[in-house]
């Protein structure tokens, strides 16, 4: 069984991002990790491993930095690790068409993501995938289990829970997951020391990187905060009341 | 709060990948384990055993041994497991020292190849803890006088004595002991069920309160004579086992110091007198660069020490030179940040004064700030000063 995990290498959401001439400044980010729901997207993947003794490839598409996730993907139990090396700006089209290509090079039986990258929050990558390498693909699950042939899974809403049957191949988009990434060990990393990278450019895959769809016009920060306000005294009950009420919405 | 681990010089770019890789695994589970629980461990006085799991199931302890079930990683990456270690707690990685450079080296170095594959593998897991019987209640900086002694009995030996100050010691299903078989320093390895043997916990700290301090016993213990270190005699053995610990603490006392910086340098941010960020004042930013200073060349002190240790270039006396000015500055540190703090900085709210109390200890065990003087004095003049019987 061959199970697929991408993963994509995002700023951590403790680094402060900040924006130059329009774009994000990737050089001032001082700290880069996995997207947290490709990290719930991996966790059970590993477990599917476990339960089907079958072989993790995990696989990443950007530029060169982002080969450190995938030693950690390694180190928590990735038995293949594929970079599709790109620098520069894809859009959603460009990246699944790479990555897609990447997994039918390997062949895979299952494809788990998470839902949205927490950088970009495009949540086009599952279902684009599951389109390209003809899938069936579900959203927004929380649990997968291999059961009697098939992959069930668990897709949680506000108004509860639904578990599905999907049939061999399938892709997964992970929203939180039930159980949080393992942490490695040191058995784990010394073995992902050794554990090569497969690196693929888009002529390798095959892929011509077609120019893209949608133009990426600029970036900006979100606005400040406005300051907060303070009222003292009794006499300003009544403007803290309509405030609340008018303004806030809160009563 | 993010913890951002002051490295001026960048120091920490000098490590492989691997080690790097190792000290995430262990700054993210010290963030999520024991920073959230520590103050509580502290006044529970407890070493909670959740830890001792983990720290087995991370695959640290013993960190540079190498087979028998042990990680067999570098000096350097030993080093940064304690620094990220002590950053929770100097009595969570004085659980860590002990285990591995106090209990599983001697057995690894000095010990049977049946003792090792015995021992070894369930030390390196965690599953059994150890300790290390050296001081004893009149003999602290002077074992070498130690009474504690075993006595060949033909098919056991018998040992009495007393041993003091021992971390782990009642949580331990192993003890090295170091005891004098006709009058010449011996190691013993001695189980939690063996006769004539007690471990009771000394009570009543108000340092390393995280973790287990203890007494250890004997009064006609029987040991099997399969069970004394085949390989050394003398104070070379617990010197040896010391020189390592002494070493991870020239680490741990860093992680302490950056713990404690980062904590004066987030309240001097914050906290607001004469309208003004107490961090815009000269005398406290006098303050934090002298930290920042300090922290720095001690960073430059362990990751040279390290290199050396794993070229094998290194002699006593440098290690003692570490241990003695990183658990110094340490101290220092903890106290000044304690100052920045205002009264905030008795509340364990804030990880200082714990810091403080915990390196008064750190400050005196594996040979006292006085002792690693006197170790470099030799070095220096050829003339040992620790004793006048010469």
């Amino acid at each position: 069984m061959n199970i697929v995990v991408l993963l994509k290498q995002v700023p951590d959401t403790t680094a402060k991002i900040s924006v130059v001439s329009g774009r994000i400044n990737e050089d001032s980010v001082s700290k880069w990790s996995m997207s947290p729901y490709d990290e719930y997207a991996l966790e059970s993947a590993l477990q599917l491993k476990e339960s089907t003794n079958g072989s993790l490839i995990a696989i990443t598409c950007g530029p060169d930095r982002c080969a450190k996730m995938l030693t950690d993907a390694a180190a928590v139990g990735a038995d293949n690790l594929i970079h599709v090396v790109h620098e520069g700006y894809l859009d959603s089209m460009q990246i699944q068409s790479l990555l897609s290509s990447a997994i039918n090079k390997v062949g895979a039986d299952v494809v788990l993501c998470g839902k949205q990258a927490a950088d970009t929050n495009s949540g086009s990558t599952g279902p684009g995938i599951a389109e390209l390498i003809g899938a069936g693909c579900a959203t927004h699950v929380s649990e997968v289990k291999y059961e009697n042939g098939n992959f069930s899974a668990i897709r949680l809403n506000s108004s509860g829970s639904e578990k599905i049957s999907m049939s061999v191949p399938c892709v997964f988009a992970f929203d939180k997951g039930l159980s949080e990434l393992r942490r490695p060990n040191v058995r784990g990393i010394m073995m992902a020391k050794k554990k090569d990278i497969t690196k693929l450019d888009a002529g390798e895959l095959g892929v011509t990187v077609s120019e893209s769809e949608v133009k990426l016009i600029s970036h900006a920060s979100p606005p400040e905060k406005a300051p907060g306000q303070k009222f003292e005294g009794a006499s300003s009950i009544p403007t803290v009341v309509t405030k609340l009420r008018d303004e806030a919405n809160v009563i | 709060m993010n913890y951002e681990a002051l490295d001026f010089y960048e120091v920490d770019s000098l490590l492989t990948d691997e080690e790097r890789m190792v000290r995430d695994m262990v700054r993210d589970w010290v963030d999520e384990e024991v920073i959230p629980n520590i103050e509580n461990a502290c006044r529970e006085g407890i070493f909670p055993d959740e830890w001792r799991v983990a720290l087995g199931e991370m695959g640290v302890l013993g960190a540079p041994l190498k087979g028998y079930g042990c990680p067999g990683l570098s000096y350097t990456a030993y080093g940064v497991i304690c620094r990220e270690l002590e950053r929770g707690d100097s009595g969570l990685r004085s659980f860590a020292s002990v285990q591995g450079s106090l209990a599983m080296y001697p057995i690894w170095d000095f010990g049977s190849e049946a003792q090792k594959n015995y021992y070894l593998p369930k030390m390196a897991t965690g599953e059994w803890v150890g300790c290390f019987g050296l001081t004893e209640p009149d003999y602290g900086s002077n074992p070498g006088d130690m009474i504690t002694k075993a006595v060949d009995k033909g098919d056991h030996y018998l040992l009495n004595g007393a041993k003091m100050w021992i971390t782990n010691g009642t949580i331990a299903e192993v003890a090295v002991v170091w005891a004098k078989l006709d009058g010449v320093i011996r190691g013993f390895i001695v189980e939690k069920n063996d006769p004539g043997f007690t471990a009771p916990e000394m009570k009543g700290k108000h340092s390393l309160k995280a973790s287990v301090t203890s007494e250890l016993v004997f009064q006609d213990c029987k040991i099997p004579k399969d069970r004394i270190l085949p390989d050394v005699k003398g104070l070379r053995g617990p010197f040896s086992c010391l020189n390592n610990a002494r070493y991870g603490i020239s680490w741990g006392a860093i992680g302490s110091a950056q713990a404690c910086f980062h904590s004066a340098k987030d309240y001097a941010m914050s906290r607001i007198q004469f309208d003004h960020p107490i961090a815009s004042y000269q005398l406290v930013q006098n303050k934090l660069s002298w930290m920042l200073r300090e922290i720095t060349k001690a960073q430059l002190l362990a990751y040279h020490l390290g290199e050396k240790k794993d070229n094998g270039n290194w002699i006593p006396e440098h290690v003692s030179l570490a241990k003695m000015n990183n658990v110094d500055i340490a101290l220092e540190i903890a106290r000044v940040a304690r100052d920045i703090h205002g009264a905030n900085g008795i509340l364990d709210e804030y990880p200082i004064m714990r810091h403080m109390a915990n390196l008064e200890s750190v400050k005196t065990y594996e040979g006292t700030h006085d002792i690693h003087n006197l170790i470099i004095g030799r070095h220096i003049t050829g003339i040992q000063a620790f004793t006048r019987e010469a």
